[in-house]
């Protein structure tokens, strides 16, 4: 319980933020955060408390993303409703990936290798039909206020995302807590030892891919609404995939805070390198490649991980010191 | 006579000396005391100057860069009090949402308008975000038509898109034809998968069928590719008379060098918008692969002193004079000729004054200029082929500096 009340005062925090920060440069950085922390979340559900490491979450992010532009530009349908739809055939599509590999018992690098193929195959779909608008990609028509889900002020699409994020927190949290999440991280640890004491490995991974697949696919969404256009390489290329997983491993994958540690860090050192020196161009890219480097290196559970050894020193060290 | 030292400890010599140079300083040097004073522009330039298409950014950078160095030894902005322009540079990586996510900052920061983006991506996401402030916007090299398509009042382009460009080009390549006997019958497009290469092979496709030459076969590559064989395989099996590729400059590069090594032999290579058929690197490094390819692209007028002056100038900062660096240039120079007109930075009236732009463009192929929602329709591409290892105008006639060599091989 403690966990959930430190996880709702974090979220009750980033829920003043748009009170607080009235730049809009900033209010973009903090976007830019919740939403990388959004995409680490939903791949650590999977990959973090579930053990499958998928290279291919930009699948379901992209049919989230593709879901609502598709639905506004070539049938006029709400966003609102498109929100829903991208997030269950982002569901779908993770149903069906889920099926095809866990059905066959495709683990470790053969899971995350077809994860990568999948995505990659509907890149080239979605660059191939025309409904999609192929590799010219899909503009969606400026439409600012909320009923078209184009808000007029940044705060309007940070308590959107803020709501979602907070839900995929709360899912990462009930994992961690309920009966579902521990044959989840059972099956993580120890599959075969795991169907021997009656827990059936493919629909308790089959659960995790869809939760996973939801909030990837709730993250497209937003992504396609805030910036308003799409092509087949932002959609489904390979750049959100490697964010998706980078930000829990970098915070600490099968944990609650990981994914937002990762992406603050993540996030922080990319601002920070293009702030001091950014006008010399990929000087920025090649130190935050070094500090990650150094990160793993280093902290190989993570920042998560980090925190708990330094905790756990200080607390050796203050009973050392009351021994004494 | 002895020195006084006044209150403070400033000698009395010392004193009548400072106030003579002040008053000296008041009488000659006061104009350009004033010009110094006055608060510099502040133009943004966002380009993808680290990402797979460092190249083009850093060309588009530089080719701002050299415009704003021009204008301020010019004088600066004079309706404005020789006020200098000022660059405040940006990496978009090469992706929309941190071209957008710059937008935001440099418009927070009091920008008075913006260069950007190269690639048509990054340009919609820049131009859109620019647009809640109202911030003037100029795009430099993105052709989609669609940037200037959405109705955003503060986005402008000074060179053409690339439904002008795809008409040109066929109508160009028509004339060309049909000077020659209509030899060439059947076409085949290669093109990169983005929005450029897909949305240019479309206009093609729909468009040459109408001139008498049919479309036998379109390929899409990803971008990176790093082996054409398969694709330059198909198009020997396919023996079509023109060849027409649209990629971007690595692609195109090793397109046409495994076209030569495969020896293939058609009547035309005929790019539009070669990322590296109208580009001197790959002229003066693949003589051999580059020799009579023909492109429609962006272009200087080679008959333009000023244009040739600008050549020079790149040339010799060590520049390849690419059309990044010379639309670059121009967008710059129309931006800062619509902050002088307005003889002020505010947003409504400098989006005002581009959009009545009549701005001279001699030193481009164009016509006179003249804005519509945002585009200038006086702007068009021009056909070049590569001749002797030299780049040279073949059409339209009034900028042409050689003659066509069409088809291939007599």
């Amino acid at each position: 319980m403690r966990q959930l009340a430190l996880l709702g005062l974090v979220f009750a925090a980033l829920f003043t933020v748009p009170f607080v920060v009235e730049s809009e440069s900033w209010r973009t950085t903090i976007i830019m955060t919740l939403y990388a922390a959004l995409l680490g979340q939903a791949w650590n559900i999977l990959g973090g408390y579930g053990g499958q490491f998928s290279f291919g979450h930009a699948a379901f992010f992209g049919t989230g993303a593709y879901t609502v532009a598709v639905l506004q530009v070539q049938f006029g349908i709400n966003p609102w409703l498109g929100l829903v739809a991208g997030g269950a055939l982002a569901v779908g599509v993770a149903a069906f990936i889920g099926f095809t590999t866990f059905r066959y018992g495709l683990r470790g690098s053969y899971f995350a290798l077809v994860t990568l193929a999948f995505a990659e195959v509907l890149r080239i779909l979605s660059n191939t039909v025309p409904f999609t608008g192929a590799g010219v990609g899909i503009l969606i028509p400026l439409d600012p206020g909320a009923a078209s889900l184009q808000f007029t002020s940044k705060a309007g699409f940070y308590w959107l995302l803020w709501a979602i994020t907070l839900a995929a927190f709360l899912t990462a949290w009930w994992i961690g807590h309920s009966r579902f999440g521990a044959r989840l991280m059972a099956v993580r640890d120890n599959e075969d030892a795991a169907r021997a004491l009656g827990v059936d490995p493919f629909r308790v991974k089959m659960r995790a891919i869809m939760l996973s697949g939801l909030f990837s696919g709730l993250a497209g969404v937003f992504y396609a609404q805030f910036f308003l256009y799409l092509d087949p390489g932002i959609a489904y290329g390979p750049a959100v995939s490697v964010e998706s997983l980078l930000v829990p491993i970098v915070g600490g994958m099968g944990t609650l805070f990981g994914p937002l540690l990762g992406a603050v860090a993540l996030h922080a050192v990319s601002e920070v390198t293009r702030e001091v020196i950014g006008d010399l161009p990929g000087i920025s890219l090649v130190i935050y490649g070094t500090i990650l480097v150094i990160m793993v290196l280093f902290a190989p559970r993570g920042l998560s991980g980090l925190v708990s050894r330094l905790t756990a020193r200080m607390r050796r060290t203050a009973e050392g010191d009351r021994h004494a | 006579m002895t020195d006084k030292t006044l209150k403070g400890g400033l000698r009395r010599r010392d004193f009548l000396a400072t106030g003579a140079a002040a008053f000296a300083l008041g009488v000659t040097g006061f104009p350009a005391v004033l010009r110094a004073q006055a608060t510099p522009v502040k133009i943004g330039l966002i380009h993808p100057v680290s990402g797979f298409v460092a190249f083009s950014g850093n060309q588009c950078r530089e080719g701002a860069l050299m415009a704003i160095a021009d204008i301020n030894a010019a004088g600066g902005i004079k309706s404005m009090g020789g006020a200098m322009v000022e660059a405040v540079l940006a990496d978009s990586q090469g992706k929309p949402e941190i071209g957008a996510a710059e937008v935001t900052k440099m418009a927070e920061a009091g920008i008075d308008g913006i260069v950007a983006g190269y690639a048509s991506s990054i340009s919609l996401a820049t131009s859109q975000e620019a647009a809640k402030t109202n911030t003037p916007h100029v795009v430099d090299v993105g052709v989609s038509d669609q940037i200037v398509q959405r109705g955003l009042a503060n986005t402008f382009r000074f060179g053409p898109g690339y439904g002008k460009i795809a008409d040109f080009a066929v109508d160009n390549l028509d004339t060309i034809n049909k000077a020659a006997g209509s030899p060439a019958k059947t076409a085949m497009i290669i093109h990169e998968e983005s929005l450029f290469g897909t949305g240019t092979a479309g206009l093609l496709q729909k468009r040459l069928p109408e001139k008498g030459i049919e479309v036998i076969d379109i390929i899409k590559h990803a971008n990176p590719t790093r082996d054409f064989t398969n694709i330059v395989l198909q198009i020997k099996s396919q023996k079509p008379d023109l060849i027409i590729p649209a990629n971007y400059y690595n692609e195109y590069v090793l397109l046409a060098r495994t076209m030569r090594q495969q020896r293939i032999e058609a009547k035309g290579i005929y790019s539009v918008l070669g990322g590296a058929a109208s580009n001197y690197q790959f002229v003066n490094e693949f003589p051999e692969a580059a020799d009579l390819i023909m492109d429609c692209n962006h272009w200087f007028n080679p008959k333009s002193d000023v244009a040739l002056q600008r050549k020079a100038a790149a040339e010799a900062k060590g520049l390849i004079y690419t059309y990044e660096v010379f639309l670059a240039y121009n967008a710059v120079l129309g931006l800062v000729d619509a902050i002088e007109r307005a003889g002020s930075t505010d947003k409504d009236a400098v989006n005002a004054a581009l959009a009545a732009s009549e701005m001279d463009m001699s030193y481009m192929p164009y016509g006179a200029t003249k804005m519509v929602d945002g585009q200038n329709e006086g702007a068009q591409p021009v056909n070049t082929q590569v001749q002797n290892g030299e780049i040279e105008v073949i059409f339209p006639a009034e900028f042409a500096s050689a003659e066509t060599v069409f088809p291939m091989g007599g």
